[in-house]
């Protein structure tokens, strides 16, 4: 056991019991909840608040992911009961959802064998009322012999956390005895823990016969049921997924997100010009320059951007806690799995609107290997809150801030994931593969306006601290690289070609030429854009000293759009084309490492970054060259090399498809 | 949850249930609102067979389609919802 003084509590439970908003109202933190079955997917760990622990004693609480079972023959069970004997907690606080405890008595009667003292919390008990449900809660605990509290994690106070917190301590180092136990059964012998678990199901029916009184039965229709009838219909449900979409987006990026950047912008202004007064006359302009132009300007044009993303993160979150993303996997798996996905691989792309990292990760619940890793794999393409400020810049500066642009990036980015699906179920020879959908509806719910306010401000602090130190330094970085040249000398006027930046990303800018931005300023900022997305901007902010994009005066989050583009020197084609490059080729550095973790493979995951950029350049090399030949009758610089790159990479593809064809001949031809 | 299964075990499955000739039919043809026993879970699965018990999804329980929407079936089984699709459906003998 632990050391004296200190104490450890798991929190365990079903998935969607309420876990994770239990920890957060016991410890005060703020981990992510949403509104389905597997959210949580790794371990979290806090301190339980001093307000609800009335003893000296200090509890640290780890919040687990959920499981349905512990059973020896499931993955995810071992998985479970691998960490809770690891974690080695004294006591176990067992999350039951009051509105099922015919299923979730289960778990708890095999936690109950581990020797751990446990308190049942009653989660969601405020719902069993509004389903016309008793429950004998003493008579529950004598069953179980343990003891067992009312809880609703979701209310703020009169919850009974701090009665479960003193029940916790109560019964620390108190022996509890099993009421139903598996000693004697042979445990490596499938059909005889299969046969005890089926006994197990029985007490647990016999337990709920006797203290639960339901008025209605569960399998009645209820209204959820009705609204479960329109939201997921067969036609209905894509037409009202795209219409929520869009107002998600138009009101976080169109309409209540630039107006709130308005006013930030013109705070950044006054900071701008009070630091340059405070600086005054003496300040040596290279200082000045990379203080001002470098940080404040750089770092400035992106917290600009900060309202946008706020409202986007607010929005989400929402969306995440009424039970509607449940929903929306059901609705998507019919398209999904003709392209070898899963409908629950809409959830991480739908999150990854907000972050491509969180979105990433919780590609865990999807099963399926090869599903999880191409919905890791492609959840990127989709425009995340980073990007935003990329695709706003483009827009106000070329596009004279028009709302196709963003509207086509999103549609962009799905079509590519749909094309890739395809390749990678191809490429894998898995094209005939069957899978299996299953995921539990949970009911739907008022969404909590403070859960979201508290994740917008989380996220707000991400940001800017994001902002004060990778894309500070970077911007610094940027301004200096660009001010000296490599014998450390300022780089003198009309000799920029000379800087260390110029001299690193030119290499680089060759490439890029078919791709019609082929000069090193656009490909630094493309470059720096992998170590955070909000970079491109920062970065193009300052190799053309630009300090403001954002107008204060209008309602437009570009001002002076016709200047900033003629500085830059491209054509809208041109434009449209990096734009592109930026949002489709790799995700930052973070995403990478996200998808990392969850491919658990590194050919997958080279593969997947090869993709990425591959899709990029593509992508950018066909809409520069045909943007180029239907403006001007004639395509752009450098199409033939550029062509043979894109070919040779889609030849190569073609022959991995050919190759997973014949695969999937073989497995064909195998099972028949 | 989502697993692999090989086309055999598919269409296997398929000819079992067509070839008793009605005395067994699959959740895919039952109908909404109704109550029916689990005869059996016909799949070569382990792993899915292991996960549908784990929801309380095994021979004996109760179970009840609460509506089709689409290619996905809306089940109740022990006091919980859970969407499913057809091929699963197909897979639940009732």
């Amino acid at each position: 056991m632990n050391m004296e003084g200190k104490m450890r509590v798991a929190l365990t439970g079903n998935p969607n019991s309420g876990k994770t908003t239990l920890f957060n109202a016991i410890t005060g933190r703020i981990e992510h909840v949403g509104n389905w079955a597997g959210v949580t997917v790794e371990k979290k760990e806090g301190d339980i608040k001093k307000n609800l622990n009335k003893t000296n004693v200090e509890i640290t609480a780890v919040d687990l992911p959920g499981a349905y079972s512990m059973s020896p023959f499931t993955s995810e069970e071992s998985i479970t009961s691998g960490f809770v004997k690891n974690e080695n907690p004294d006591v176990i606080i067992n999350i039951v959802d009051a509105t099922n405890l015919s299923r979730s008595l289960f778990f708890t009667t095999q936690l109950l064998e581990l020797d751990i003292p446990v308190v049942v919390a009653l989660n969601k008990s405020d719902l069993t009322k509004k389903k016309k449900t008793a429950i004998d809660v003493s008579k529950l605990s004598k069953s179980l012999g343990c003891p067992v509290v009312e809880t609703v994690s979701t209310k703020g106070n009169n919850n009974g956390l701090e009665k479960l917190i003193s029940k916790v301590v109560e019964v620390k180092d108190k022996a509890q005895t099993a009421p139903f136990d598996s000693k004697g059964v042979n445990m490596s012998d499938k059909n005889s823990v299969e046969a005890y678990d089926k006994k197990r199901y029985d007490f647990v029916k016999g337990i709920v016969s006797k203290v639960e009184a339901r008025e209605v039965s569960s399998n009645t229709q209820t209204k959820q049921d009705a609204a479960d009838r329109v939201l997921a219909h067969k036609w209905l449900g894509i037409p009202i997924f795209a219409v929520i979409m869009w107002a998600v987006f138009s009101i976080s990026q169109t309409h209540l997100g630039p107006l709130l950047a308005d006013t930030l912008v013109g705070w950044i202004d006054l900071f701008y010009g009070w630091v340059e007064g405070l600086l005054g006359e003496g300040t040596s302009p290279v200082l000045s320059s990379i203080l001002l132009d470098g940080i404040i300007g750089g770092v400035g044009a992106v917290v600009g951007f900060l309202p946008l993303i706020m409202v986007l993160f607010f929005l989400l979150a929402l969306l995440e806690d009424c039970g509607y993303m449940a929903r929306v996997a059901v609705v998507m798996d019919r398209f999904f799995k003709r392209v070898g996905l899963s409908g629950k691989s809409i959830i991480p792309m739908v999150i990854g609107t907000g972050c491509a990292i969180p979105g990433v990760m919780a590609t865990r619940t999807i099963k399926n290997e090869r599903q999880r890793r191409t919905t890791a794999m492609l959840t990127p393409f989709m425009p995340c809150g980073a990007k935003l400020p990329v695709i706003a810049l483009f827009a106000g500066a070329f596009f004279n801030d028009s709302a196709w642009v963003g509207t086509t990036m999103y549609f962009v980015g799905i079509a590519i994931i749909i094309l890739g699906a395809l390749v990678v179920v191809r490429i894998t020879g898995e094209k005939h593969a069957r899978s299996f959908f299953i995921m539990e509806l949970p009911e739907y719910k008022f969404p909590s306006v403070k859960r979201a306010t508290i994740s917008m401000f989380s996220r707000a602090k991400a940001f800017i601290i994001k902002a004060g130190t990778i894309i500070l330094l970077c911007n610094a970085a940027v301004q200096i690289m660009q001010t000296f040249n490599w014998q450390f000398q300022v780089v003198a006027e009309g000799a920029e070609n000379t800087s260390i930046l110029a001299s690193i990303a030119s290499p680089f800018a060759v490439l890029l030429i078919p791709l019609g931005f082929g000069v090193w300023q656009l490909a630094a900022a493309a470059i720096t854009g992998f170590i955070a997305k909000e970079n491109v901007v920062g970065t193009l902010a300052v190799v053309y000293g630009i300090t403001n994009f954002i107008d204060t005066e209008e309602l437009a989050l570009v001002s002076d759009g016709a200047n900033v583009a003629s500085i830059m020197g491209l054509t809208s084609v041109a434009a449209l084309a990096y734009l592109m490059f930026n949002l489709f080729t790799p995700p930052c550095f973070a995403a990478i490492g996200a998808m990392n973790s969850e491919m658990e493979d590194k050919k997958w995951l080279w593969g997947g970054i090869a993709f990425q950029f591959g899709m990029g350049y593509a992508v950018a090399f066909i809409t520069y060259q045909v943007g180029t030949l239907l403006t001007t009758g004639a395509f752009g610089a450098g199409f033939l090399p550029g062509l043979i790159v894109v070919a040779a990479m889609i030849a190569y593809v073609v022959y991995l498809i050919k190759k997973g064809n014949e695969k999937a001949e073989r497995k064909l031809a195998l099972s028949v | 949850m989502e697993n692999i299964m090989s086309n055999k075990s598919m269409t296997g499955a398929l000819n079992k249930t067509e070839g008793l000739g009605g005395l067994m039919k699959n959740l895919a043809q039952g109908r909404i609102n109704t109550e029916y026993t689990i005869k059996d879970i016909d799949t070569n699965d382990e792993e899915l067979k292991n996960f549908l018990f784990t929801l309380g999804c095994y021979e004996g329980e109760l179970i009840t389609v609460i509506s089709v929407l689409a290619e996905n079936f809306v089940i109740n089984v022990k006091d919980a919802r859970y969407s499913i699709d057809k091929d699963l459906a197909k897979a639940i003998i009732i």
